[in-house]
């Protein structure tokens, strides 16, 4: 098998937030230094950054300030965000949005005084959240994509997947990455002296998942398979309100957004009963980890809508008002064929977002030299639950700073390493594996793994569901090994990047499944029925999951309260210091 | 054949690059289910070396576009029921565009004309700098506003007859593009872009077919973004700002 080699001195793998802006800083930084930007669909116009409704949080408005947000996100992490990495999200986002706006071009939506307007959002105890209507990561992704698009000498690799890091000949460092040019099928090997690893997360192993369709955890299974720690996987975070449309479209657990709760929305059961009252006094308004309980206590129990769902229906606030207010979602359920305004859509909890992900220094760097890290497949930032808005505030952050640090550390840590050409060789045979292998059904078995991590690894888990579900994916996995896909026209075959998708997943999985059954608590996006308390703050612990060779090894890790303790805010202190 | 009834489609979708043909399948007709949904189920069962472009599915990336019964669309969501003629669907990839392999269409030239039409924000303030209060109801920011939410999903691009006919047109959403631009009172690039509007191949070429606004999936109206683009480059000429 031919693979062709290339070099460049940084590549960025990705094109949401994270990527679009670290190749930004990088080319700017130092336009001397070649800089390659590899996705997985269009630059741009893949991934999850695209899909931002709701906004951009940011303590850039009279009366709130970085200490405010600071709180915000560590009370919505419920303790367990490593505190230097939350400070530098909060305390960096107020340059990045000036960044946005008056450099990059975004043009956000204003007070009638022409200053930022923010809106109110969730867990939040400030209107910070920074928007352009309710398409928010259209603006910032297209302006984005212009401006990397105008720096001409940033090289693209479009329709690339990554497939695999590959060390250097010491085994220690990293020398650059194996990608598949989807469009022609053929191996690439992309030499790099930094690489940044914007990939995204997607929790898209879940029944129900609202991430882009492209996103299959890639990154994470190539971390896991470099040896590299990931924390907080056992923490998915799912959004009450997916789009239930039953099993065979793909607008299934695509997200209706928060908003429609917001306004006065009511849940109802199969047979059209408002149920939220039977478990918070805030109704609908309650947080989303509480109403996606209270939605699968409701399947659990059987009282479903047609699909298997519940109802929401915004009817009773005035058809005409509803469509005016969310003209974006009224007519993305019309152009679906369903009625927002006026009748009942069905609903489902919906995995969106994952807050596990690589260990990293606030730098971006990783324990593994020429690795950066920023984005979904970064951690430590949100915790066990990501606040509305921190996410493109997090990849758009850390993607700048990768961008700022790469050239520095080039500079200082020299040129190419010389990649372990065995390793290269074991890659590649690795991802065409399923062309020696009979054809068969990978999509029964996608199907099999969706409802396996929604049933046992889902919304609420107990330990006899956690190991049913670790048994069931191993009994997949050796199917997956089983099943082939014809071998014939390589270019552009999308059932040879569903089956890599699906390894991705099963591999991803099984860290979630592990790192659950780990944690004998509840806390955040992650509940278990069979220890519903939270668990003691103060000796709060995160769990770090690791491989070697084929074994796993989960850990605890004491949170290390670096700024504020439980009990204490840094607002109380800051009063006090005046 | 099989029969077109209630509990299947006869769907013909183009098949290999430029010089390929139409294959037909028979896919089970759905209650919900958009023109993405079909592609997917005959990849999926039927035959798995078809290949096609999505993302997000759901609107918002631009990614799906392809030519549904013959006029371009969105596939994510268009749902069957509102394009299958007596249980028919021709699927084809965008128009005006070079096939790379079955439905994927390569929407480079797309991009490329969106960046010669200037469609790229040149900053007059650093990140140092407080943002730009710009008042809601200027009449610019309301200009502006109207046309940004284009997702440059190429289906207005495939639409257009003057491209078809034009090699050099810029298109409807470059030109789009460049107008919200010239209505951003942020930008330091005014001339340069009128310029690049101005000359061969840009609003002035434009026909007022009006296609693009009949087709794009955002209800933006690119031909009205053009036509102001025409007055103003037209302006500008007559006050000698501008060079013919």
């Amino acid at each position: 098998m031919t693979i062709e080699r290339i070099e460049t001195d940084i590549l960025v793998l990705g094109s949401g937030g994270a990527g679009l802006f670290a190749a930004l800083h990088a080319h700017d930084r130092d336009p001397s230094l070649t800089v390659t930007i590899a996705t997985k669909g269009l630059l741009g116009k893949c991934g999850c950054t695209r899909m931002v409704q709701g906004g951009y949080n940011v303590a850039l408005h009279n009366g709130d300030s970085i200490e405010r947000h600071f709180m915000d996100t560590i009370e919505g992490g419920k303790w367990l965000p490593d505190q230097d990495l939350a400070w530098t999200l909060v305390s960096t986002a107020p340059e990045r949005v000036r960044e946005l706006e008056n450099e990059v071009g975004c043009f956000f939506d204003r007070n009638a005084d022409g200053s930022l307007h923010g809106k109110a959002f969730a867990g939040q105890t400030f209107d910070r959240t920074v928007h352009k209507g309710d398409l928010t990561g259209i603006e910032i992704i297209n302006r984005l994509m212009e401006q990397v698009w105008k720096r001409r000498s940033i090289r693209k690799l479009e329709e690339h997947r990554a497939i695999a890091m590959i060390p250097d000949t010491s085994g220690k460092a990293l020398s650059g990455i194996l990608m598949i040019d989807i469009r022609t099928g053929k191996l690439r090997f992309v030499q790099a002296r930094a690489v940044l690893m914007a990939t995204g997360g997607g929790p898209t192993m879940y029944r129900y998942h609202t991430p882009s369709g492209d996103k299959s955890m890639d990154g994470l299974a190539m971390a896991l398979r470099a040896g590299l720690p990931l924390r907080d996987m056992e923490m998915v975070q799912f959004h009450p309100t997916g789009l239930l449309a039953g099993p065979d479209t793909r607008m299934t657990g695509t997200v209706l957004e928060e908003g429609l709760r917001g306004a006065g929305g009511h849940l109802l059961d199969g047979a059209e009963r408002r149920f939220m009252g039977d478990y918070d006094p805030k109704l609908e308004r309650a947080t989303r980890d509480v109403v996606s309980r209270s939605i699968y206590a409701e399947m659990k129990a059987g009282r479903t809508s047609p699909n298997g769902g519940v109802y929401i229906r915004m009817s009773h606030l005035g058809p005409d008002d509803v469509a005016k207010k969310f003209k974006g979602m009224v007519d993305r359920c019309r152009d679906c064929g369903f009625d927002l305004a006026g009748g009942l859509v069905e609903v489902v909890p919906t995995a969106h977002y994952f807050m596990g992900g690589l260990i990293c220094l606030p730098d971006t760097s990783t324990d593994m030299p020429g690795l950066f890290v920023a984005g979904e497949d970064a951690s430590g930032m949100h915790g066990a639950n990501r606040l509305g808005g921190n996410g493109v505030a997090n990849s758009t952050v850390f993607g700048g700073i990768a961008g700022d640090v790469m050239p520095a550390w080039i500079a200082a840590n020299g040129g190419h390493r010389p990649p372990d050409e065995a390793a290269i060789a074991h890659e590649a045979e690795r991802c065409t594996y399923p062309f020696g292998r009979k054809p068969g059904d990978v999509n029964r078995l996608r199907e099999r793994l969706m409802d396996l991590m929604w049933d046992d690894v889902g919304v609420v888990r107990d330990a006899a569901g956690l190991a049913r579900g670790l048994a069931g994916l191993d009994a997949i996995e050796a199917e997956l090994m089983e099943i082939g896909v014809p071998d014939g026209d390589r270019a552009f075959n999308l059932t040879w990047h569903d089956w890599l998708n699906l390894r991705s997943l099963v591999e991803t999985s099984r860290v979630i499944a592990l790192a659950a059954a780990r944690r004998t608590n509840s806390r955040g996006a992650h509940f278990r029925s069979d220890f519903p308390e939270p668990g003691d703050l103060e000796t709060s612990t995160f769990t770090v999951v690791r491989q070697t060779g084929s074994d796993l090894t989960i850990t605890d890790e004491p949170v290390q309260f670096t700024r504020v303790r439980p009990g204490e805010s840094l607002l109380v202190q800051a009063v006090a210091a005046e | 054949m099989p029969q077109a009834d209630n509990a299947s489609l006869t769907v013909s979708i183009w098949r290999g690059g430029q010089d390929g043909n139409f294959e037909t399948y028979s896919v089970p007709n759905r209650q919900n289910q958009t023109v993405l949904d079909v592609v997917t189920h005959v990849q999926r069962h039927i035959d798995p070396t078809l290949s096609y472009r999505f993302a997000c599915r759901v609107g918002m990336c631009g990614s799906c576009g392809m030519t549904v019964n013959g006029r371009p669309r969105w596939t994510c969501r268009t749902h069957v029921s509102k394009v299958a003629k007596d249980g028919k669907l021709q699927i084809a990839p965008l128009s005006n565009l070079p096939v790379i392999k079955d439905l994927a269409a390569d929407m480079q030239p797309f991009f490329d004309k969106w960046q010669k039409a200037g469609g790229v924000f040149e900053p007059s303030k650093s990140r140092a700098e407080p943002v730009e209060p710009i008042r809601p109801n200027e009449p610019q920011r309301i200009a502006a506003d109207a046309g940004i939410e284009c997702i440059n999903c190429g289906v207005c691009y495939a639409g257009c007859d003057t491209v078809r006919w034009n090699d050099d047109y810029l298109g409807p959403a470059a030109l789009n593009r460049a107008w919200t631009l010239m209505n951003d009172l942020r930008d330091s690039a005014q001339k340069p872009r009128l310029a690049a509007v101005a000359a061969n191949g840009g609003c002035h070429a434009c026909h007022t077919h009006q296609s693009c606004q009949e087709y794009c999936p955002q209800s933006l109206n690119p031909t009205g973004s053009i036509s102001l683009l025409k007055r103003l480059a037209t302006k500008a000429y007559l006050k000698g700002e501008l060079k013919p």
